[in-house]
């Protein structure tokens, strides 16, 4: 059984980097040690530490940061291993109740908050800015643990998650699966223009399923988005979530229906794992 | 740094554009065909109404945003008796019974077309609701809106008015 009402927070990040030095703070406040990445040292003055923190601070703002991305673990003893990536904007209560249910029900879940973890605007844009590297690394590191990976994305969340799965060797693409909540892959989507999907790289071996809430304006575009990552050499299949909108979970005002839905969330996540061919 | 303040810079004008509903001028865009039913199953196309200005707008009953500029839509039908201007509010991918539902709750006296298979919204590249249109009297587009606006009142009006003063008037 999870940790359920105690979720642990694994923080994987190593540190900021700026440029090509990392900052090491020193017990006194009079001089800091700048360690180059070939280990040759500087020390330098108090006023300097101070524009140095800024900098690094700043280096925060612009994902600089490379290592694994914090994340927050459910553990369970059960085969099963989900990776749950909130959408750009964050993770809900509701998402987190979710994991805990999943915990304890046997699915170890690890949430992960991309905006959060690289404190990025709420803004979909900001999923390009994510560092591929470390979310790859997060994935190799899932796919090490020896249970059955698989990736769950809602939105634009979706974009750095194949991206990071089309990095992988193909021998653990081809073991990874990938559930895409009304996944956003547009580049440019504007009236009256044919949409450009984005170039997310080679997806063959992946297989991805697409859930998608009925009551969406991408609901008439779904083939489209199927297609696209077809051709990208993924291996598709859909859901559609009747009677839902988007973000059902954390709408301001939520019909019955969506507030039922949100409560079950869990059980939405463990049906859909065990009906898909990707086991 | 200079890259990480293009950035910011750039991340903060997204943000205030999604804000600012404006409508956006086209170069006098010939219309995609549009064939739809309306509530009571008659067919219906927009080549009915060449001759007048149409105001084609995509919404859906779960939209809030579609739901709120509703009201405004109606006023200006309203106010626009006997004049060229035809409304025209196309939903997106729904049934009828998901439209009736809605109806119930809201009388509107303007031109209700069904899309339940999404074939017009895909046709006309709608991505997000509600997505309005302004057509001059030569079926052309001229002026696309995505997301809401008070449509009885500032720039909305100003933009019907100047399309309805491009008709000719009737020679005596």
């Amino acid at each position: 059984m999870g940790a359920a009402g105690n979720p642990q927070g694994r923080s994987g990040t190593r540190g900021t980097r700026v440029g090509l030095l990392r900052v090491v703070i020193t017990s006194s406040c009079s001089a800091i040690t700048l360690r180059q990445n070939g280990g040759r040292s500087i020390r330098v003055g108090c006023m300097r530490y101070l524009k140095l923190l800024l900098l690094g601070l700043w280096g925060h703002v612009c994902g600089v940061q490379a290592g694994l991305p914090d994340f927050q673990a459910y553990p369970a003893q059960g085969e099963r291993l989900l990776l749950w990536v909130a959408s750009e904007r964050g993770r809900s209560e509701p998402e987190q109740e979710a994991a805990r249910k999943l915990a304890e029900q046997g699915v170890e879940v690890w949430s992960l908050d991309l905006v959060n973890a690289y404190f990025l605007p709420q803004l979909p844009s900001s999923m390009d800015r994510v560092p591929l590297q470390d979310l790859t690394d997060w994935l190799r590191s899932a796919q090490a643990s020896g249970k059955r990976v698989t990736v769950y994305a809602v939105a634009r969340a979706a974009v750095p998650v194949l991206r990071a799965a089309a990095q992988l060797e193909p021998a653990l693409r081809d073991r990874l699966c990938l559930l895409l909540m009304y996944p956003n892959l547009y580049t440019v989507a504007e009236p009256l223009a044919e949409p450009d999907f984005l170039d997310l790289g080679s997806l063959s071996g992946l297989r991805v399923k697409v859930l998608q809430p009925r009551r969406s304006a991408a609901t008439p575009w779904l083939p489209s988005m199927l297609d696209h990552l077809t051709q990208l050499g993924a291996t598709v299949g859909q859901s559609m979530l009747e009677n839902l909108r988007e973000s059902y979970w954390a709408r301001e005002t939520p019909t019955e229906f969506e507030e039922a839905e949100s409560q079950r969330m869990d059980a939405m996540l463990v049906n859909e794992l065990n009906t898909w061919e990707c086991k | 740094m200079k890259r990480c303040l293009a950035t910011l810079a750039i991340s903060l004008l997204f943000n205030a554009g999604g804000h600012a509903a404006g409508f956006e001028a086209r170069a006098s865009t010939p219309a995609p065909a549009l064939e739809a039913r309306n509530l009571k199953g008659a067919p219906q196309a927009l080549a009915d109404y060449r001759g007048k200005v149409v105001l084609l707008n995509f919404w859906a009953s779960w939209c809030p945003p579609c739901l709120r500029e509703m009201p405004s839509l109606e006023r200006l039908r309203v106010n626009m008796a006997g004049r060229s201007l035809e409304i025209v509010a196309l939903d997106s991918a729904e049934t009828a019974e998901d439209v009736n539902a809605y109806l119930s709750r809201m009388k509107l006296g303007f031109t209700i077309l069904l899309d339940p298979d999404g074939s017009a919204t895909r046709r006309w590249k709608v991505f997000a609701l509600p997505t309005s249109f302004l057509l001059d009297a030569e079926g052309r587009v001229r002026y696309v809106l995505t997301g809401p606006t008070e449509w009885d009142e500032g720039e909305a009006l100003k933009v019907i008015e100047s399309l309805l003063a491009e008709i000719p008037m009737p020679s005596k």
